[in-house]
């Protein structure tokens, strides 16, 4: 890995809010499955009436909920998307680098970070493809 | 979440009603329809003495319009003009709250400038334009989920009132069709329509309906009121719905459901018991968070 290109920082290739799936606490389970398989990511962002990440819901989510959750599937396409998220997800600042951003994914075992401000308002998710074409300069 | 209360009773004329959270059980009851003026005072003057003994808040209800009967013959109702005076004597004579329905968009502004509480009926508990003109009337409105509806999509139906502005909200279960002209009553609507945050309503009278089960007009098994009153509310509502009539027999509408006035005490003085209890329970054992999903 070459040094200079892991000392980029996570904000130069974020993506940004209107490339991810973002939704509200109480946008329904259907609508969230959607959003994501439109953006074709496994995570979906939840943020507050501020822009503040609530949590996020991930493709690993929905498995753990599907084996825990034994109700009917049209009962839980109609729950808010806050009450199967990780409410307390690992985040990055926009200052990172992306090695520690790498580093951070690979200890969590996750391929996404949201990226929040010193506020906790989401600008935007550090995906892992383009964190490694970065590194690796192409 | 933080379980929402709503307040019925806009004005200092009505003794104002507390629904939802620990506050003590509520009851909405009256004559389905309102059948003259006498009828109407005298069942206040009934049921009004019947509760102040219990000592349970009370909500009148009685209705102008009876959009929903099963033949053309059956008695309709007063109508708009007439059922709303009454209602608004009632209300000032007796100093109680009351809530009726309606059917007819038009008629949401005029029924919201009488009623404490609106009502929104089974059958059209998922129309956008009933749910956003029972909204616009500011009051709390009182939501049946309809016999053909899971409990979690009433949420849907909550969010197009919330939409309109509106977010004070009362779910009532009244049955859920099981087959055809039977309904049964599934007691897990009750927490799961809580997880709206509002407070949720068992109507007692309708749940014990059998539609149109007698060729042109509903039967019913009334007999079976006090166990299902019991059951919801040991299982958890904030409030109790039930028609009441001095005279079933000869009532103008619902006359297999109603609930004969001389079975009111009992049934009224069980459901509060239940009731106490049950937040007794939850106060010493702690919230029914049996499983949860983490």
């Amino acid at each position: 890995m070459s040094t200079s290109q892991a000392d980029r920082r996570v904000g130069e290739i974020i993506l940004p809010l209107d490339r991810i799936a973002v939704v509200q606490p109480t946008t329904l389970l259907k609508t969230t499955l959607e959003t994501m398989a439109r953006f074709r990511l496994g995570i979906a962002a939840i943020v507050d009436d501020a822009g503040k990440l609530s949590g996020v819901f991930t493709d690993g989510d929905m498995r753990r909920m599907l084996l825990r959750d034994q109700k009917p599937f049209s009962a839980l396409f109609a729950d808010d998307i806050i009450r199967h998220a990780t409410r307390n997800p690992t985040v990055v600042g926009p200052d990172a680098s992306l090695a520690h951003a790498i580093a951070l994914m690979e200890e969590k075992g996750i391929w996404d970070l949201p990226v929040v401000d010193d506020t906790g308002r989401l600008l935007g998710l550090l995906h892992l493809h383009p964190a490694i074409k970065a590194v690796l300069g192409l | 979440m933080i379980p929402k209360t709503i307040t019925v009773g806009y004005d200092n004329k009505v003794r104002h009603v507390v629904i939802g959270g620990m506050e003590p059980l509520a009851f909405i009851g009256g004559p389905c329809a309102i059948e003259n003026r006498d009828h109407a005072f005298r069942m206040a003057e009934l049921i009004g003495a019947v509760c102040a003994k219990i000592d349970i808040p009370w909500i009148y209800k009685s209705c102008y319009d009876k959009d929903g009967r099963s033949s053309p013959d059956s008695f309709h109702g007063l109508g708009m003009e007439d059922g709303l005076a009454i209602l608004t004597e009632v209300r000032e004579a007796f100093g109680i709250p009351v809530v009726a329905d309606f059917s007819d968009v038009a008629w949401a502004q005029a029924t919201g400038e009488v009623c404490d509480l609106v009502q929104i009926p089974a059958y059209l508990c998922r129309q956008t334009t009933i749910l956003r003109a029972a909204a616009q009337t500011g009051r709390p409105i009182h939501l049946k989920k309809g016999q053909f509806m899971s409990p979690w999509n009433m949420k849907n139906s909550v969010r197009k009132i919330e939409a309109a502005g509106n977010h004070q909200v009362l779910l009532a279960d009244r049955g859920t069709f099981f087959g055809y002209n039977m309904l049964v009553n599934d007691f897990r609507n009750f927490p799961i329509m809580a997880e709206t945050g509002y407070p949720v309503c068992f109507d007692a009278t309708h749940s014990v309906q059998l539609p149109t089960s007698m060729g042109d007009i509903s039967g019913g098994q009334r007999e079976f009121i006090p166990y299902l009153v019991r059951a919801a509310a040991a299982c958890g509502i904030n409030a109790l719905f039930m028609e009441v009539h001095d005279d079933p027999i000869n009532a103008l509408s619902d006359a297999n459901t109603v609930l004969d006035i001389k079975y009111l005490e009992r049934i009224l003085a069980h459901a509060k018991a239940a009731h106490e209890l049950r937040l007794e329970l939850l106060e010493k054992w702690g919230e029914d968070d049996v499983h949860l999903p983490s």
